[in-house]
């Protein structure tokens, strides 16, 4: 028996629902799936498939709430489709009310119009760059900008690591950063 | 998740289901559980309704069955209460035929344009003095209290069904209720003047069917009936 091609068919599976029978209800519902996704489909031409699938969902759910009130001795798709339009336009009031409130946007723009809460995402454009130049500093540089800003150390534990003074270790850091910045707009 | 993980999880849950008896049977249990209870409330207030209207207008049947207005009101009143439940029920069926929705507007003409007529003859019989409106603050009580019963058992009937149009099934289940408590309490107005009946009463059964539309989508709505399923 193949209920797409005889819709009368679909009320009987229902009836045998109704009163308990779950593989006539399985049946049903296979057979509801494709029909459903076809409705949706044609009326919502503009929703992705995983959309169609939330609202086919949210039909069939519905359908199971309300099983009781379809009347074996009256047409199945009528009913059937009642439901479906029904959920389709909550599905769209739902979605316009998200819409609302929501604005989406390919880019996130500026927090501030001030340039330095703006450097986030254009910061550190090249790791590769940022390698080489720290490469090129003095010794003394390289190793205080190491410890204190890649491996994030403390200036005590920097010091005790090097046998430096904390005071030289800051003078080392503040000029490597320097030199740093300056290599680093050159090569930009 | 999946759909056809959620096909066999409902086709697992069908124990069997109680079919939804047929619209007209699901008003004719209405008015059994409502009548009794306004014919009761009314027993009870009849005491206190009729001293408000004893001066001029006691309750009086012989009075009633000549009185042509009275008879026209009263079966257009109880004409809508009829076809509002019934349309209020045949709502919550998905693939009923919504013009059905539209049927009660017949019947609350019908008392509108009687009620209108009864104005425009006191106003003839009485000049200004057949267009006062008065309140009668005592009657409000037993006019609220006449509702509650009808009101509540037709919310919980309702939710036995689809909430397709939810804001018209309420303001329709909220007209029935109305009208119902309206065809006893238009007994202790015999003889009064329209214009009272009019804002007081045709006024509180629209205003209260109003109030029903707007909220209907809160108190019928699919989640309420899911809940009222599984209970």
């Amino acid at each position: 028996m193949d209920p797409t091609n005889e819709p009368n068919q679909f009320g009987i599976l229902m009836r045998a629902a109704q009163d308990g029978d779950s593989s006539a209800y399985l049946q049903l519902l296979q057979a509801l799936v494709p029909l459903l996704r076809r409705v949706v489909r044609q009326r919502r031409k503009f929703l992705q498939p995983a959309d169609v699938e939330d609202l086919v969902q949210d039909i069939l759910l519905s359908l199971h709430t309300v099983r009781a009130t379809y009347d074996p001795d009256r047409p199945f798709l009528p009913w059937l489709l009642t439901i479906a339009y029904n959920r389709m336009a909550d599905g769209s009031r739902r979605q316009m009310r998200r819409a609302a409130n929501e604005v989406s946007v390919a880019e996130y723009p500026e927090t501030f119009f001030d340039d330095a809460t703006n450097t986030g995402l254009s910061g550190y454009g090249d790791p590769e760059a940022l390698r080489r130049a720290i490469g090129r500093l003095p010794d003394g540089q390289r190793k205080a900008i190491e410890m204190l800003k890649l491996r994030e150390m403390s200036l005590k534990e920097a010091a005790s690591a090097s046998g430096m003074s904390i005071s030289a270790l800051k003078v080392a850091v503040h000029r490597g950063m320097h030199n740093l910045r300056k290599a680093l707009s050159v090569e930009a | 998740m999946h759909t056809d993980r959620l096909i066999q999880q409902l086709a697992a849950d069908t124990a069997p289901v109680h079919r939804l008896p047929a619209p007209w049977r699901r008003a004719a249990i209405w008015f059994a559980i409502a009548l009794p209870y306004v014919a009761a409330v009314m027993l009870v207030h009849s005491e206190s309704v009729t001293l408000i209207h004893s001066g001029s207008m006691p309750v009086d049947l012989s009075r009633m069955l000549v009185d042509r207005q009275f008879i026209v009101e009263e079966m257009a009143i109880l004409a809508t209460a009829v076809t509002a439940v019934l349309a209020a029920f045949y709502s919550v069926v998905p693939g009923t035929d919504r013009r059905i929705l539209l049927v009660p507007l017949l019947p609350l003409t019908i008392w509108l344009f009687s009620l209108g007529e009864g104005c425009a003859r006191d106003w003839i019989r009485l000049g200004a003095e057949g267009l006062t409106l008065r309140a009668d603050w005592a009657c409000l009580p037993p006019a609220m209290l006449i509702g509650i019963v009808p009101v509540v058992a037709i919310v919980i009937m309702l939710r036995r069904g689809a909430p397709i149009y939810p804001r018209a099934t309420l303001a329709l289940g909220a007209l029935a209720a109305a009208a119902l408590g309206n065809f006893a309490l238009r007994i202790y107005h015999v003889g009064d003047v329209s214009i009272v009946l009019l804002v007081w009463h045709f006024g509180a059964v629209v205003v209260l069917s109003l109030i029903a539309g707007w909220i209907g989508r809160r108190v019928l709505n699919w989640k309420a009936v899911r809940l009222a399923a599984a209970a």
